[in-house]
C-alpha cells in the first residue's frame, strides 16, 4: 500500500514564557492511520494537537499539512444557542458554502451514525454530556476533515458514559478515518490505535504498535507511567 | 376634576417629546456601543486606547455637564445654532453609547474561550465568530443591564428641561406653577412608571426568547 502523508512537523518547539511545553518533537501521519497519544498530564499531548491545527502558534519548527482538519474538544464547545442539527450545519452551509439540503442530507446521516437522530431540534444545553460529544463528533465530521482531532474527548465524562462516544470513535476508526486521538483511555488505545505515542516532559519518549507500547514497554518512563495507569 | 383638563394635555404633549427623546437616544447609541466595544477589546492598541478614553469621559462626568458643554459647543466653537432638542439626543446618544459599549464588553468577555476554539477549528472567519456565535450568546447576559440603563434613560430625560426642551417634566413644573397646586407631579409620576412598566413588560418578553435555548433538565 502506497502510504500518503498527510502530516509532517518537524522540530516543534513550543514554549510559554521559560515553560517548554513541547520540545523539539517530530511527528508524522499517514492518511488512514490512527494514532493514540497518552502520557501524563502536562505531558504536551494537547499542545501538539492544538498547534496542528493553529490553536497554538508554534514557537519553532515546521508543520506541513495535506488537507483540512476537524477537531473534538475535551469540553465539546458546542454553540449553545444553536439546537444539534444547526452545530452540524452551521460551518459546511456558511464556511464551505455548500448547498443547504445536500448538508442537511449529511446532517441526518450523521445524526444516525452517532445514534442521536432524535436528538437533532434541541439544544446542546437539553443533552447529556456524552450526547453532546457526539453531537460535538458529528459537528466536525460535517465538514469532511481529512484529519480528526480529539483533544482528550472523554476526560470530562463519567466513566459509564464513556463509552458511548468511543464506540463512535471505533465506529470511525472501522471506516478508516484519520485521526490522532490524546487520550488517558489506555483500551481505547490499545484495541484501536494502529500506533502509539507516549509523550512526557513535551517530549515523544516512545512509539510504536500497541503491543509494543503496552506490552514491551522500553523505557522506564513509560513502564512507570502504565503501572500508574493502572493503579488509578 | 375640570381642572385636569387644564394641565393634562399640556404634559401628554410634553410626554411624547420625552418619548421621542427616549427612542431616538436609544435606536442610535444600542447599536453604537457595539463598535466601541469592540474597539476596546481590540489589539490594536491606540483604537482600544482612544475607546477606553471615551468611555471614560462620558462615564465618568456628569450627563448634565456635557448637556451644557454641547448646548455650548456648537454654537460657540462651530457657528451652528443647534435646537436644544438635537443637542439633548446627540449628548444622551455619546453618553449612552458609552454605557451599552461597557455592558457589550462585559458579556462578549464572558464567554468561554472553547467557543472561540471550536468556530476556529470549523473555520469560522473572524467576523462570522463574533456575530453567529459570540454575539448571539451574549443578548442574554447582557439584557438586564441594557433594560436597566434603559428605564435610567426614561428618567434621565427629564434634565431635558434645563436646556428649555417641554417635555414631561418641564411640561409638569409649568402646570404645577401656573395651578399652585401639586397634582401635576402624580400625574407625572404616573405617566413615568408607565413607560417603565411598558419596558420591563418587553424586558421579560425577550428575557424568555434569549433564554429558550437554557437546559430544561437537569443532568
Amino acid at each position: 500500500m502506497a502510504r500518503e502523508k498527510i502530516l509532517e512537523m518537524k522540530n516543534i518547539v513550543k514554549r510559554y514564557g521559560d515553560f517548554v511545553a513541547v520540545n523539539n518533537v517530530d511527528f508524522s501521519m499517514y492518511k488512514g492511520e490512527i494514532v493514540a497519544i497518552i502520557g501524563p498530564s502536562g505531558s504536551g499531548k494537547s499542545t501538539l494537537l492544538r498547534c496542528i491545527n493553529g490553536l497554538n502558534s508554534v514557537t519553532e519548527g515546521e508543520i506541513s499539512l495535506k488537507g483540512t482538519t476537524g477537531m473534538v474538544f475535551q469540553h465539546f464547545n458546542l454553540f449553545p444557542h444553536m439546537t444539534c442539527r444547526n452545530n452540524i450545519t452551521y460551518a459546511p452551509i456558511k464556511v464551505k458554502k455548500e448547498d443547504k439540503d445536500a448538508v442537511n442530507k449529511r446532517a441526518d446521516d450523521l445524526l444516525k451514525m452517532v445514534g442521536l437522530e432524535n436528538k437533532a431540534d434541541v439544544y446542546p444545553g437539553q443533552i447529556s454530556g456524552g450526547q453532546k460529544q457526539r453531537i460535538a463528533i458529528a459537528r466536525a465530521l460535517a465538514m469532511e476533515p481529512d484529519l480528526m482531532l480529539f483533544d482528550e474527548p472523554t476526560s470530562a465524562l463519567d466513566p459509564e458514559i464513556t463509552g458511548e462516544v468511543l464506540n463512535v470513535m471505533k465506529k470511525l476508526a472501522e471506516r478508516h478515518t484519520t485521526m490522532i486521538v490524546v487520550t488517558h483511555e489506555m483500551g481505547f488505545a490499545k484495541e484501536v490505535a494502529d500506533r502509539v505515542v507516549f509523550m512526557d516532559n513535551g517530549v515523544i519518549v516512545e512509539e510504536g504498535s500497541p503491543e509494543e507500547i503496552f506490552d514491551n514497554p522500553k523505557s522506564e518512563r513509560l513502564v512507570a507511567f502504565l503501572s500508574s495507569m493502572l493503579r488509578a | 376634576m375640570d381642572r385636569i383638563g387644564e394641565f393634562l394635555p399640556f404634559m401628554l404633549e410634553g410626554a411624547v417629546t420625552t418619548v421621542e427623546i427616549f427612542i431616538l437616544t436609544l435606536v442610535i447609541s444600542l447599536p453604537l456601543g457595539l463598535p466601541i466595544a469592540l474597539g476596546s477589546n481590540s489589539r490594536f492598541k491606540p483604537l482600544s486606547f482612544l475607546c477606553k478614553i471615551y468611555v471614560w469621559l462620558f462615564r465618568g462626568t456628569p450627563l448634565m455637564l456635557q448637556l451644557w458643554f454641547f448646548y455650548f459647543l456648537f454654537p460657540f466653537q462651530f457657528g451652528i445654532t443647534l435646537d436644544a432638542f438635537m443637542t439633548i439626543v446627540i449628548t444622551y446618544v455619546l453618553n449612552y453609547a458609552a454605557y451599552f459599549a461597557e455592558i457589550y464588553r462585559g458579556g462578549i468577555n464572558s464567554i468561554d474561550r472553547g467557543q472561540y476554539e471550536a468556530a476556529h477549528a470549523l473555520g469560522l472567519s473572524k467576523r462570522q465568530t463574533m456575530s453567529d456565535i459570540i454575539l448571539p450568546q451574549t443578548m442574554k447576559a447582557i439584557l438586564p443591564p441594557v433594560v436597566n440603563e434603559t428605564i435610567t434613560l426614561v428618567k434621565d430625560t427629564a434634565l431635558a428641561s434645563a436646556l428649555g426642551v417641554i417635555e414631561l417634566m418641564k411640561a409638569t413644573n409649568s402646570a404645577v406653577n401656573r395651578m399652585t397646586d401639586l397634582t401635576p407631579f402624580f400625574y407625572a409620576a404616573i405617566i413615568y412608571l408607565i413607560m417603565t412598566f411598558i419596558l420591563t413588560l418587553i424586558a421579560g418578553r425577550l428575557e424568555k426568547y434569549f433564554s429558550r435555548y437554557d437546559a430544561k433538565e437537569e443532568w
